[in-house]
């Protein structure tokens, strides 16, 4: 079965510094399976064109594949109102501009945690600084898991609860069911950062009872540059349009303008058309396979790896219980992170050095960069076997 | 360009190796070629911008021959700070900057670092030759 899913995958018979490819940067960006890189060929070779407005064959096929993406995320999903934006900082960036400055004033509070990414944390801050709001931060545990009883403390008068769903650098899975329902019951609505938690959980928005999600294509399969915001359908009525062009208005005039009701009215300009459809070839090939098993599997394997890590003395930031995400991140005692990077990749072993775009949490944690191996769904337990036993021949060599 | 005899030497042995990890553990190796800079004399003047580790450099003149002084946190920054020593270390400032950066790539060195670590190469190569000519 892996074999034949590995084989969906070209770039994985590549070899990279003669040695057969081993991409562990899977928490960064995912591969893509030959049906997306067809989807994508098919729609530039053979429909070209761009989408809604006009009446001719090829901008009928356009936008019938574009808008074939918003269907696949609102059942994939179970969302009723699906914005198709460049990524998760852009939708995430969305709600600060059409949800916070519409809906927050000086006074306001917005929870944040310690865990978030830097494009959950950006945003808000700027939207801070310019509306007076104050932003409450959540520290994280020293077992890697949110401070609960600083969380619910910190609710009091805030309108809006920012989390990620899965943290990029420590695999941890937040408990968002209790995060979401403290934030509703104090009033707040709660945006979750859902960029490292799509690609291993199929999620349904509305059960998931949060306000925003954000999330970005090219972690599960699908290519770059596109991402989704799903919003509550009473959320979304209290939006307000923020980028203004093509495609987002019903009427202009030199007097002013009335806007789409519709998603249309978050997507000014020319949408991306082919990654829409490349997305869309995503969803279909991983609703072929059984996610839950996989991430057991992946589970599996990113707990192997990290006691293996271990017990050779080295630093593991984060937890690998059931439902967190497979990426192992560590510090080698003896040889500097980018160094050991670049000595993985002279094996062909592809892993991430750095910040991780946390330096909040890597602050935390009083580190100031890990290196990280991600694991998805095409990575084999060989793979993890070859990457552990080449981490002991360069630290025998190196460390 | 016409190299000084032990850059070109060196440069000789960098282009017989094919693999990349025994080229960056020669690499690692020059890191023995570096005249210490200690941390506790970095600051943000002697900071190599751009460069993804924390890397610092400092070039005086000793006899009216440079001395460069450089430190770093990764191995690997410390092996081609201590390429560029054996380069410039005893030359006379006005032979010093005739050096072209291109020495590295000839090596093959460049090729085996992440782009990120290769502008990092090029920053330090410029800020000591910026130095040169001050010193001059």
């Amino acid at each position: 079965m892996l074999v034949a899913l590995r084989d969906d995958f070209p770039i994985l018979k590549r070899e990279v510094n003669g040695y057969p490819l081993i991409y562990l940067d899977n928490a960064a960006t995912t591969q893509k399976p030959q049906v997306v890189l067809d989807a994508m060929n098919e729609y530039y070779t053979s429909s070209n064109s761009n989408v809604h407005r006009a009446v001719h064959t090829l901008a009928g096929e356009a936008t019938e594949g574009y808008e074939s993406c918003r269907s696949q995320l609102k059942e994939w999903f179970n969302a009723e109102r699906a914005v198709i934006t460049s990524g998760t900082t852009e939708a995430i960036n969305l709600v600060a501009h059409a949800w916070g400055r519409a809906n927050l004033s000086e006074g306001d509070a917005i929870v944040l945690t310690e865990m978030e990414h830097h494009s959950d944390i950006v945003p808000w801050q700027m939207l801070a600084e310019e509306r007076g709001i104050e932003l409450r931060y959540v520290p994280v545990l020293e077992d890697f898991t949110l401070d609960m009883e600083v969380y619910a403390a910190s609710l009091e008068n805030a309108k809006l609860v920012c989390v990620v769903h899965t943290s990029n650098v420590l695999g941890v899975r937040n408990p968002l069911e209790k995060i979401t329902e403290l934030a509703h019951s104090n009033g707040a609505l709660v945006l979750i950062d859902a960029a490292q938690g799509v690609p291993h959980e199929r999620i349904d928005f509305q059960e998931s009872d949060a306000d925003f999600m954000a999330f970005s294509a090219h972690k599960m399969c699908g290519p770059t540059g596109i991402g989704a915001l799903l919003v509550r359908p009473e959320v979304f009525e209290t939006m307000q349009p923020f980028m203004g062009g093509g495609d987002m208005i019903e009427t202009v005039t030199i007097n002013g303008s009335t806007y789409q009701t519709n998603e249309h009215k978050f997507e000014a300009g020319t949408p991306r058309i082919a990654e829409a459809i490349g997305w869309c070839a995503a969803f279909e090939w991983m609703s072929k396979l059984d996610l839950r098993k996989e991430h057991q599997r992946l589970i599996g394997i990113a707990q192997w790896v990290a006691n293996e890590l271990r017990s050779m003395g080295i630093s593991v930031y984060g937890r690998h219980d059931a439902a967190d995400s497979a990426v192992v991140s560590f510090l080698h005692p003896s040889i500097q992170s980018e160094d050991l990077a670049h000595l993985f990749d002279a094996r062909g072993i592809a892993v991430r050095t750095g910040h991780h775009c946390a330096q909040p949490l890597l602050h935390r944690l009083g580190i100031s960069g890990t290196v990280r191996a991600s694991f998805y769904l095409y990575n084999t337990m060989d793979e993890a076997e070859t990457f552990i036993e080449q981490l002991k021949y360069i630290t025998e060599r190196f460390g | 360009m016409t190299y000084p005899e032990e850059l070109a030497e060196l440069i000789e042995e960098f282009q017989d190796i094919d693999d990349k990890m025994e080229r960056l553990e020669m690499v690692f190796d020059m890191a023995d070629e570096v005249i210490p800079f200690p941390p506790e004399h970095w600051t943000q003047t002697t900071k190599i911008q751009g460069c993804q580790s924390e890397a610092h450099v400092k070039v005086e003149l000793q006899d009216g021959k440079i001395l460069m002084l450089s430190g770093a946190d990764a191995k690997l920054v410390q092996g081609l700070m201590g390429i560029l020593s054996i380069a410039i270390n005893g030359s006379a400032p006005a032979q010093a900057l005739l050096l072209s950066p291109n020495f590295a790539e000839e090596m093959g060195i460049l090729n085996s670092l992440s782009p990120s670590r290769s502008n990092g190469f090029r920053n330090m190569f410029d800020k000591v030759m910026k130095e040169i000519r001050i010193l001059e």
